[in-house]
C-alpha cells in the first residue's frame, strides 16, 4: 500500500479490536477503535477516517444499520463488513448498502492483504473522484463568483464578451447577490484590468460628499477643503467605475454623471478648467429602475446611458441548485480562517438550507455558515447549528406555470432522494424511463 | 560486532530442533551483527491453547512470556513447533508487538510447502530465521515494508515468504541503524 490510511475497528469485542489494532499498526497505518457504533459514529464525528472495519453483530446498534448511517454522512469512508457467522443474504444487503467488501473472520492472512490492496485501489480511484470534484468546481467558479446553475452559467458566458468594450453595464439584483463580484470579474476580463477598480456606494453617501468624492475639489472649495483633491473619476484612471446603489443617486447628480459619460470631461469642485478623463462604468441596483422612472424619481436618459446592456443576477432562492456548492465553498472558507476543521453537512442541515428562502441572498448563507462553523462543536454542520434560520413559507411573486411547478416538483423530490432515480420515480409514480425524459427535458442537473 | 547492546535471546517454548535455534541465531548474528543467546526451553501454558480452534493464541503467548526476567536480553525470540493464531487471522507464522520485548516464531507452517509436501531442510531454516528477522524488526519498531524485496514486506503466505529476500531494504536498514543508536557508529549495512 502506498499511502497510510486512517482506519476505524468497530467490534463489541475487544480482543478483536485489539488483534486489529496490533495488526494495522505493524502496516504503520493510524488506526483507532470503537466498541459500537455509536462509538463509532461519535468519533466520526470528530474524527476523519479513510476506512473502517465494522463487525454486524453489536448490541445497540448493529454493523448494518452503522454502514447505513455511514454512507448516508460519510460516503467517502469505505466500510469492510466483518462478520464470525456468514450468510449471503446479510454479505448481498451490506453489499448493496455500499460496503466495499465483507470478510468472514478469522481471515488469512493473504485475505486481508488483498483486502487492504482492494482498499488502496479504491481510495485512490475516491482520491482522483475528489479532484475532479475540485476541477469541476474550479469550472463552476468564475472569478470567485460560484454558481452551476444555468441562470449562473449565462451570466459567466456573458462575462468576458461584454467585457471586451466599454459599454457602460447595468447589473441588477437583490442586495446580496454579488453584484459586485460581477462587476469585479468584468473589470478583470477586460483591457482595462491593470488599471484602478473603484467601486463606490452611491446609496451611503449624501449628495455633497458623493460629489466631491466623484468629482474632487480644489483648495478652498469649501470650508474644511485645505489642500486639492483628486476625485475617483480621475483616480480611475483609465480603470472601472462601479457605481453601487444607483438608483438612491439623486436627479441632479444623475445629471451631473450624465454630463460626464457624454464629454469624458470632469470640472473639480471650486475649479474651473476641464479635466479629461477615461473610465469605464457599471452601475448596480436592486431596485426596478423603470418604476422609478414612471413613479419620476430617476432621469430616463440617465437610466438608458447606464443600461447598455443588463445583467440580472438571479436570487438564491432562484437557483437553489447552487446552495451545496456554495455551502461548501464557505464551509471550506470559514474552516480555514477559523482552523476548525468542520467538513461535512448533514442531511438534514443542507436541506434546510436548500428549502430556506434566502431573503438575503448568497450574502447571508456565507454569514449562516461562518456562525455554523465557529459555533459548531463537531466536525459535521447539523441542522441545530442552523437553528438560527426559521424558514418562511415560500410564496411565489407571480402566479406560475403547470410546467414550471412541475419541474421544481421534480426537483425537490430528486434532491430529497438524494438523486436515486429510482426511488424519486416511486414517489413521483412514475417509471423511471419517463423520470429520465423529464430530466432531460427540464434540464435537471444533480447537484 | 555490536558490543553496547545487551544480546538477542532465542528462547526455545516447548520441543524445538536445535538446529533451528542455531540457523536464527546465526542469521541475527549474521544480518544484524547481534550478539545472541540460546536460552533455556520453557514450557507453553495450557491455557494458551483454543480448544475450538485447535491452535495456541499467540497473544496470550506473548502476555505470558512478557512477565518473564529477560533483563538480561535487548529482546527475546521465542521459538515453538506448535501453530499459532491472532483472533481476527486463521494463523501467523510469527507475532510480535511494535516496539515490544519478546516475538514469537511458528515453525508448524513452515516444514510444509503450500502443496503439501515436506519442504526440504534448508528452505524450512531459511524460513524461520526471515520470520524470527521480521518479528525482530517488529520490536525494534520497523512496520511493514512497501517495498516487497525487503524482509519487513508483510508475507500473506508460503509464497510470498519464500519470495522475499532475507534482508532489510536501504530504507528499513537506515531505521534500524536509528533503532539500535550504537550501530551508527558502526555500520552494519
Amino acid at each position: 500500500m502506498n499511502k497510510k490510511i486512517s482506519i476505524m475497528i468497530v467490534d463489541d469485542e475487544m480482543i478483536v479490536r485489539e488483534s486489529f489494532l496490533h495488526w494495522f499498526k505493524k502496516l504503520g497505518h493510524k488506526v483507532e477503535a470503537a466498541a459500537s457504533g455509536f462509538d463509532a459514529l461519535k468519533k466520526l464525528e470528530n474524527v476523519s477516517f479513510d476506512l473502517l472495519f465494522v463487525d454486524i453483530k453489536m448490541p445497540g446498534m448493529n454493523g448494518i444499520e452503522l454502514l447505513g448511517k455511514v454512507k448516508e454522512g460519510y460516503p467517502d469512508t469505505i466500510v469492510i463488513i466483518i462478520t464470525a457467522y456468514g450468510s449471503i443474504d446479510t454479505a448481498v444487503e451490506a453489499m448493496k448498502m455500499g460496503a466495499a467488501d465483507y470478510l468472514l473472520k478469522p481471515f488469512k492472512p493473504e485475505q486481508l492483504s488483498l483486502v487492504m490492496e482492494k482498499v488502496a485501489h479504491q481510495k485512490k480511484l475516491l482520491d482522483e473522484v475528489q479532484y475532479m470534484k475540485g476541477r469541476l468546481e474550479r469550472i463552476s467558479r468564475f472569478e470567485n463568483i460560484i454558481g452551476q446553475s444555468d441562470p449562473m452559467q449565462r451570466i459567466f458566458d456573458l462575462i468576458p464578451e461584454v467585457a471586451q468594450s466599454d459599454t457602460s453595464i447595468l447589473i441588477v439584483g437583490e442586495t446580496g447577490t454579488g453584484k459586485e463580484l460581477i462587476a469585479k470579474a468584468i473589470h478583470a476580463k477586460s483591457p482595462r484590468a491593470q488599471r484602478p477598480f473603484v467601486a463606490i456606494n452611491s446609496g451611503a453617501m449624501p449628495d455633497s460628499l458623493l460629489e466631491s468624492e466623484l468629482f474632487g475639489y480644489q483648495k478652498g472649495a469649501f470650508t474644511g477643503a485645505t489642500h486639492p483633491q483628486k476625485g475617483f473619476l480621475e483616480v480611475v484612471a483609465g480603470g472601472t467605475l462601479f457605481l453601487d446603489e444607483i438608483g438612491e443617486v439623486s436627479p441632479k447628480m444623475q445629471v451631473d454623471l450624465l454630463r460626464v459619460l457624454e464629454e469624458k470631461k470632469i470640472t473639480r469642485l471650486g475649479d474651473r478648467s476641464p479635466i479629461a478623463v477615461d473610465f469605464r462604468l457599471l452601475c448596480a441596483t436592486r431596485k426596478d429602475l423603470e418604476k422609478e422612472i414612471a413613479e419620476g424619481r430617476f432621469r430616463e436618459d440617465f437610466y438608458y446611458r447606464i443600461n447598455v446592456i443588463k445583467i440580472q443576477v438571479p436570487a438564491l432562492r432562484e437557483r437553489k441548485g447552487d446552495v451545496p456548492l456554495l455551502a461548501r465553498h464557505f464551509i471550506e472558507k470559514y474552516s480555514h480562517e477559523t482552523t476548525k476543521k468542520v467538513n461535512h453537512v448533514s442531511r438534514e442541515a443542507m436541506q434546510l438550507l436548500q428549502t430556506y428562502n434566502w431573503p438575503g441572498n448568497v450574502r447571508e448563507l456565507e454569514n449562516a455558515i461562518e456562525r455554523a462553523v465557529v459555533l459548531s462543536k463537531s466536525r459535521t454542520l447539523k441542522k441545530e447549528d442552523f437553528h438560527f434560520l426559521h424558514p418562511s413559507p415560500v410564496r411565489p411573486e407571480k402566479p406560475r406555470s403547470l410546467r414550471e411547478m412541475e419541474k421544481e416538483y421534480i426537483e425537490f423530490v430528486l434532491d430529497d432522494c438524494r438523486w436515486n432515480v429510482t426511488r424519486a420515480a416511486k414517489i413521483l409514480d412514475v417509471n423511471r424511463v419517463s423520470l429520465h425524459k423529464m430530466i432531460k427535458r427540464y434540464g435537471l442537473k444533480r447537484p | 560486532m555490536n558490543a553496547t547492546l545487551k544480546p538477542i535471546g532465542v528462547v526455545p517454548l516447548g520441543e524445538v530442533p536445535e538446529i533451528v535455534l542455531k540457523s536464527i541465531a546465526a542469521g541475527i548474528l549474521g544480518y544484524l551483527k547481534l550478539n545472541t543467546e540460546l536460552l533455556e526451553p520453557q514450557r507453553i501454558p495450557e491455557n494458551a491453547y483454543d480448544l475450538v480452534r485447535q491452535q495456541y493464541d499467540a497473544g496470550l503467548l506473548l502476555n505470558a512470556f512478557e512477565s518473564l526476567a529477560l533483563e538480561k536480553h535487548e529482546k527475546v525470540i521465542g521459538v515453538l513447533a506448535v501453530d499459532l493464531f491472532v483472533p481476527i487471522l486463521t494463523y501467523v507464522f510469527g507475532e510480535a508487538r511494535q516496539g515490544g520485548r519478546l516475538s514469537l516464531v511458528s515453525l508448524h507452517r513452515l516444514r510444509k510447502n503450500s502443496d503439501g509436501s515436506p519442504a526440504p531442510l534448508p528452505l524450512f531454516l531459511e524460513r524461520a530465521t526471515k520470520v524470527a528477522l521480521h518479528e525482530l524488526g517488529h520490536l525494534f519498531n520497523l512496520i511493514h515494508c512497501e517495498d516487497s524485496h525487503c524482509l519487513m514486506h508483510f508475507s500473506g503466505g508460503l509464497r510470498d515468504l519464500d519470495k522475499a529476500p532475507p534482508y532489510y531494504c536501504s530504507y528499513c536498514s537506515l531505521y534500524l541503524r536509528d533503532a539500535i543508536p550504537s550501530n551508527a557508529k558502526n555500520p552494519w549495512i
